[in-house]
């Protein structure tokens, strides 16, 4: 095999500025090897560029990082190396107090293009004052200003978990601090990611398809397609149960958990197959679902568990 | 339930009869099998034939009018009062239907079925008062913080109001007296 050289046109095309004599092999492993080493030579002059990144935590738990930072395939390493380059994420970043906003406000003056992701509500009591992102040259930096600065200059603007797309637990009753989802203090088109917190798969999946293809389709509610079509109930392991009506009445039965408060049937996302942890477990495997991904969590999908019907 | 629904329901149970007839010809390897099959196929598409006929002709306030099983002419009849005299469903099970469906419930009557404690589960929407106690998308007897056993038309008509189907999903057990 390694005897015989064809040169295929679309790998010529691939490394135009190298000509490729025999015997360098054609297998699989080889190309990838080329093209991968063609790609970080690239990378490193400068030829190709990954975006820019901006994680930008509001009035909300940080869930939404954390669940990022147990990403696989791609992993959050693959993210930050390869995918793009992060400027500013207020947990994970190095530099503290000033000198973090300043890297800020740097790509807000530099006006290079740049994705945001947003996690968390935003409070609007006091005009912004009841969450803070810093203190930039002696003044407060609210969440508010910075959604609004930031979301105004992005590309594509992303609402990472519940919170930042409609409220979430930030604006449960009685939502002291007016949170409001993303949406009602930006008029553009968001993408919007539901999920306390969001499977890191779901958002780096987004990302992903943004930098490759673009933008990916959207439902009615601005939600990738790719992840949140399917009802739960639809793939759920445990719905022949639910067919044949034999339900269970305690957490620790197998059975359909409908009339303990499941909210499976009325949540559109792909936890039965793509479950959680790197496919550890997933709630319907223990308890009840919460509808943690649905619009209207939680208020609307209280009760979580009930024992009374 | 009404009599038109009770031939829809009849409609839906012999297309369902159709589809199996057709999926057996598939695997049918003899001729006599075969025209067996087909003979029982072209008996359920005139069978719908009749069933769809009485189902524009039928009005739409109750009337009893007896389910068909087995039809014994071929061709569609006109109107339902010119039916041949076929044997009836049980008639205990044609009157209940119609007095089920004019039970009616009060408002305070129907706050008492809020699926707790073994209760069932009743909601009311443009006064027809519906059973969902076994229904998916009201599990633990609330459905996107609404509880059952009040009256949501305000709710339906902003939430669904392009998915009015939604309604012929549910099954109605009385009516709201107003």
């Amino acid at each position: 095999m390694d005897s015989e050289h064809i040169n295929t046109s679309w790998e010529v095309g691939e490394l135009k500025d190298q000509i490729i004599l025999p015997p360098e092999p054609i297998t699989n492993e080889a190309i990838a090897k080329r093209l991968y080493e063609q790609a970080n030579i690239k990378l490193q002059s400068g030829e190709i560029k990954r975006p820019k990144l901006v994680w930008l935590e509001l009035n909300g738990c940080s869930g939404n990082i954390i669940s990022l930072l147990n990403g696989d395939n791609p992993s959050f390493e693959y993210m930050i190396s390869s995918m793009v380059d992060l400027v500013y994420s207020n947990s994970l970043m190095i530099p503290e107090g000033e000198k973090a906003l300043d890297k800020l406000m740097d790509l807000l003056k530099s006006d290079e293009s740049f994705i945001l992701a947003v996690e968390g509500a935003v409070s609007l009591k006091n005009n912004g004052m009841y969450q803070l992102v810093g203190s930039y040259k002696g003044q407060p930096l609210t969440g508010l200003q910075a959604a609004k600065m930031l979301g105004a200059k992005a590309t594509h603007v992303i609402a990472v978990g519940a919170c930042a797309v409609d409220g979430g637990p930030s604006a449960a009753k009685p939502n002291l601090s007016q949170s409001v989802g993303l949406q009602d203090v930006l008029d553009r088109r968001i993408i919007k990611l539901p999920g306390c917190p969001c499977h890191p798969d779901w958002f780096l999946g987004t990302l992903s398809h943004i930098l490759v293809h673009g933008e990916p389709a959207l439902d009615k509610r601005d939600r990738p397609l790719l992840f949140y079509s399917t009802l739960i109930h639809d793939r759920c392991p445990r719905l022949d149960y639910f067919h044949k009506g034999i339900f269970s009445k305690t957490l620790g039965e197998p059975y359909c958990l409908f009339k303990l408060g499941c909210r499976g049937p009325v949540t559109r996302v792909d936890c039965p197959t793509r479950r959680w942890n790197d496919d550890v477990n997933w709630p319907i495997g223990a308890s009840t679902c919460i509808g943690c991904s649905q619009f209207g969590f939680p208020d609307q999908m209280a009760p979580f568990i009930s024992y009374d019907t | 339930m009404t009599n038109n629904q009770i031939v829809q329901h009849q409609i839906h149970a012999v297309f369902s009869e159709v589809q199996y007839l057709i999926r057996l010809l598939y695997v049918t390897q003899d001729v006599y099998m075969r025209n067996l099959t087909l003979n029982q196929l072209w008996n359920k598409i005139d069978q719908l034939q009749f069933l769809i006929q009485l189902d524009q002709t039928t009005p739409t306030h109750p009337k009893p009018i007896m389910p068909i099983q087995q039809p014994s002419t071929q061709a569609p009849l006109q109107t339902p009062t010119q039916l041949p005299s076929t044997t009836p469903q049980p008639t205990g099970q044609i009157q209940q239907p119609s007095t089920q469906d004019q039970q009616s419930y009060t408002l305070e009557q129907l706050a008492q079925f809020n699926g707790q404690n073994g209760r069932s589960a009743y909601v009311a929407v443009k006064g027809i008062v519906y059973d969902v106690t076994n229904n998916a998308a009201w599990s633990a007897a609330t459905h996107f913080g609404l509880e059952a056993g009040r009256d949501w038309t305000q709710e339906f008509a902003s939430c669904h109001a392009a998915e009015q189907w939604i309604l012929n999903t549910l099954t109605p057990v009385g009516r709201l007296a107003s």
